[in-house]
């Protein structure tokens, strides 16, 4: 009976054949996996707090209502109101004078409303989020 | 040849994001002139069925998306670190984004809302657009 006989495994016997196609299999898997294309968007950072009793000032306020788009209650289309947000110069103003009031009500699409950011962001502007249920950020 | 499969994988693994959103179906919205945003570790979606997603996990709704991002961004102290990529479908409802773009706020995030270039428009010149600095 043939006895059994135990292999030690050295450096020399380890097959590294199939390394490359492992590893080729792995950037494929890297490629495809990476994020190559560049991510356009808006960077906001929405002011935190709570609604102030009383207001001193009338803040610009646009309103996306049921699929029509009001600037301090006059309506208008998307084109106007960037330039109507253009015409306030809202990049040489500081502080809360920058701020404009993002209102939405009924039914309200995210193309719509993103539309609305980027017209404030692009003018300049902070937005300042109202949301129906009565909370400002 | 295997020495130079095996340097590309090292390179790679250092310097690639993964693509956390991949798998979920969004069609973002479109505007001219938006910028170029940096890469973010921390990626907020919602699919046109109004699924909210937080680093490719679903959440049930917006509160659970505040306490996860809560948590993710507890160690983050700059905007950069704090900026979260907010990947939204078109269609959505203001019902579903509104609170989620609340949650983001409240959970310590800046928004970085993504969407496409409208064709036809081409920016006429670098614009700033950071705002609430």
């Amino acid at each position: 009976m043939a006895r059994r006989e135990r292999h030690q495994f050295g450096l020399d016997d380890i097959p590294v054949a199939s390394f490359s196609d492992i590893a080729f299999l792995l950037i494929v898997f890297f490629i495809l996996t990476t994020t190559l294309v560049a991510t356009r968007g808006l960077l906001t950072e929405f002011p935190s707090g709570e609604r102030s009793e009383k207001q001193e000032k009338k803040t610009t306020t646009v309103c996306l209502h049921d699929g029509k788009l009001t600037l301090n209650d006059a309506e208008m289309d998307l084109p106007r109101l960037r330039q109507e947000l253009a015409d306030l110069k809202l990049y040489d103003r500081t502080g809360d004078d920058k701020v404009v009031i993002l209102e939405s009500a009924g039914k309200v699409e995210y193309r719509d409303y993103f539309a609305a950011m980027a017209a404030i962001t692009q003018a300049g502007g902070t937005i300042c989020i109202v949301r129906e249920t009565g909370g400002e950020r | 040849m295997a020495d130079i499969a095996f340097q590309l994988i090292i390179f790679f693994m250092i310097c690639s994001n993964f693509a956390k959103e991949a798998g979920i179906p969004v069609k973002p919205p479109s505007a001219p002139n938006l910028e170029r945003l940096r890469q973010s570790r921390t990626v907020v979606a919602i699919d046109a069925d109004g699924q909210i997603y937080v680093q490719g996990r679903r959440v049930p709704d917006a509160r659970s998306a505040e306490t996860e991002l809560a948590d993710l961004l507890r160690t983050a102290r700059t905007a950069e670190a704090r900026t979260v990529l907010f990947r939204c479908d078109r269609t959505v409802g203001r019902e579903v984004f509104e609170p989620v773009l609340d949650a983001i706020t409240r959970g310590g995030g800046v928004v970085a809302a993504i969407g496409e270039r409208e064709e036809g428009k081409r920016p006429s010149g670098s614009q700033e657009t950071r705002n609430g600095k």
